[in-house]
């Protein structure tokens, strides 16, 4: 007999194949719509930055998108990864894991280090939360990988991250500051001196060291160094001079010359820059935050809820309140994501 | 040569599994999909649902396969732009639904298991389910095939396009499926 009525249901028909047809169609799917995409993720650079970026838009969408890592939470936070090691893939070239080359597919265990040359890249899969690519002359460590928990070890080189996963499940250590991911789409870069610079892309990441956080939403990146840690975040359509300026703010010796940048920053701050600047108010001297604090003000007004003397005092609370005002999120939400979820 | 034919495992280079002009719409989508554009996701999703139904239900039971389809394509949402070559798509979510269910009934296995046909939870026949459990224990190839086939309807050209796969290896799995899974049932076959 000819099997096309088992390929597409001409010819002769066969009973056989009509009788599983009929049994087996009972189970075919409910036919739901597509689920709604999370509004917040914004993968593509085609979008338009201010879509994502107007306050008055990214306040919502990422309520929204909390809403949904909290949904994804409740259904992931307990799936296992295999056997504490993930699937790591040839992109191009010949990377190695540990001393052995990988050819083609693999696994990266618990303690190994993959390590790409000048003409290999590499794509690993975390878990069933995300992937991670790494690029070019890039050293990395698999640290940690179990239930709601992934680390790796960036010491040198790039690698670009994107996780859909409650935050806090993906952390990449560096030598100068540990990126904690809040849900998002971002790059890691780390030079041999252990310096480095983060690029995000969606979501948010934390980027700390020491006790020195830094906060940094889509389209805004954060510098590093073994010294100061974790640098400001500044959105990356900043000038050039001012992104300069907060260089030299974060990691200047010269107090002559931090004090210049530090005017620059603030003359020539934009009204979505209020960010970088409550991100500076811990982190200029007792003498400067004054006018941190006013040129803030002047972009974003103060909460009536709360006195400039409680933000000079670096008040937690005042502080969350006056970042609630900013439109960028609700800190209550960003700020505790260490809580485990339910 | 007796061997399996998996989905985007075994098409040559070049083999002209979707035509030029699909191979651009499906591009297009996914730009669409990978830039936030909720219609050009719902297009995907209604194009390959399906594709991904049959590969979760021969793996998972039943009655959690419509929430698994769904968050595979929210998965593969995130993942999207990752994808390098649009023709790949088919295979490529084809993997996060095997891996998804994977890790679903090793979640299954530490939690009460529930039999698949739990009285009163199915009006589906019991022949039925005991039919969906000798597929489900056939090669993956075999599985996933005949599942796209006799459950999902679709035919073989189209379980081609979907997943990477030309008509001739699909033609092949379904025979070759659909031999094994006659001897398993004892049925005589037709040929």
């Amino acid at each position: 007999m000819s099997d096309d009525y088992l390929f597409d249901g001409t010819g002769e028909p066969d009973r056989d194949v009509e009788r599983l047809e009929q049994m087996l169609g009972q189970m075919r799917g409910s036919r739901r719509p597509a689920p709604q995409i999370p509004v917040v993720s914004g993968f593509s650079r085609t979008v338009e930055r201010k879509t994502y970026f107007g306050v008055r838009f990214l306040g919502p969408a990422l309520a929204m998108a909390a809403a949904v890592m909290l949904m994804v939470g409740l259904t992931w936070k307990n799936v296992p990864t295999d056997n504490g090691s993930w699937e790591v893939a040839t992109v191009i070239g010949t990377p190695r894991i540990d001393s052995s080359v990988l050819m083609g597919e693999g696994r990266i265990a618990i303690g190994q280090t993959l390590t790409t040359d000048a003409g290999s890249r590499a794509k690993m899969e975390v878990g069933d939360i995300g992937q991670v690519t790494v690029d070019e002359l890039t050293r990395v460590r698999l640290v940690e990988t179990r239930d709601g928990r992934h680390r790796l070890a960036l010491e040198r080189g790039t690698l670009h991250a994107a996780i859909a996963a409650p935050p806090g499940q993906f952390i990449v250590s560096t030598p100068s500051a540990t990126a904690t991911d809040l849900g998002c789409v971002y790059s890691l870069h780390v030079n041999d001196d252990g310096s480095g610079l983060l690029s995000v892309e969606a979501g948010w990441v934390a980027f700390e060291e020491r006790g020195r956080e830094s906060f940094v939403p889509a389209g805004a990146s954060s510098r590093t160094d073994r010294v100061s840690g974790p640098g400001t975040p500044r959105y990356d359509d900043t000038e050039q001079a001012f992104r300069d300026a907060l260089d030299d703010v974060d990691a200047g010796t010269d107090p002559a010359r931090r004090a210049a940048a530090l005017r620059l920053v603030l003359s020539r701050a934009r009204g979505r820059d209020a960010m970088t600047l409550w991100h500076l108010i811990p982190r200029v001297g007792a003498a400067d935050r004054g006018l941190v604090v006013d040129a803030l003000a002047a972009r974003v007004p103060m909460p009536p809820s709360i006195t400039r003397g409680a933000v000079l005092r670096l008040d937690s609370a005042a502080l969350d309140q006056w970042w609630d005002a900013l439109g960028l999120d609700e800190a209550n939400w960003w700020r505790k994501w260490k809580r485990p979820l339910m | 040569m007796e061997h399996v034919l998996e989905f985007g495992r075994v098409l040559p280079a070049g083999d002209p599994v979707t035509s030029t002009a699909g191979t651009a719409a499906l591009g297009a989508t996914i730009r669409a999909v990978a830039a936030g554009d909720q219609d050009a996701f719902s297009r995907l999703y209604a194009d390959y649902s399906r594709l991904v139904h049959a590969i979760l239900l021969g793996r998972i039971p039943r009655r959690d396969v419509d929430d698994l389809v769904q968050e595979v394509f929210l998965t593969a949402f995130t993942r999207i732009r990752e994808l390098r070559e649009p023709t790949a798509f088919g295979a490529w979510i084809a993997t996060i639904a095997r891996n998804r269910a994977t890790d679903h009934m090793r979640q299954m296995r530490e939690q009460v298991e529930l039999p698949d046909d739990l009285a009163g939870g199915d009006p589906i026949e019991t022949e039925a389910f005991a039919v969906l459990e000798i597929v489900r224990a056939l090669p993956e190839a075999y599985r996933d095939t005949l599942l796209m086939r006799l459950v999902e309807g679709m035919s073989g050209n189209e379980i081609a396009e979907r997943s990477g796969l030309t008509p001739a290896s699909v033609r092949v799995n379904l025979h070759r499926g659909m031999k094994l899974l006659r001897e398993k049932l004892g049925w005589h076959a037709n040929e």
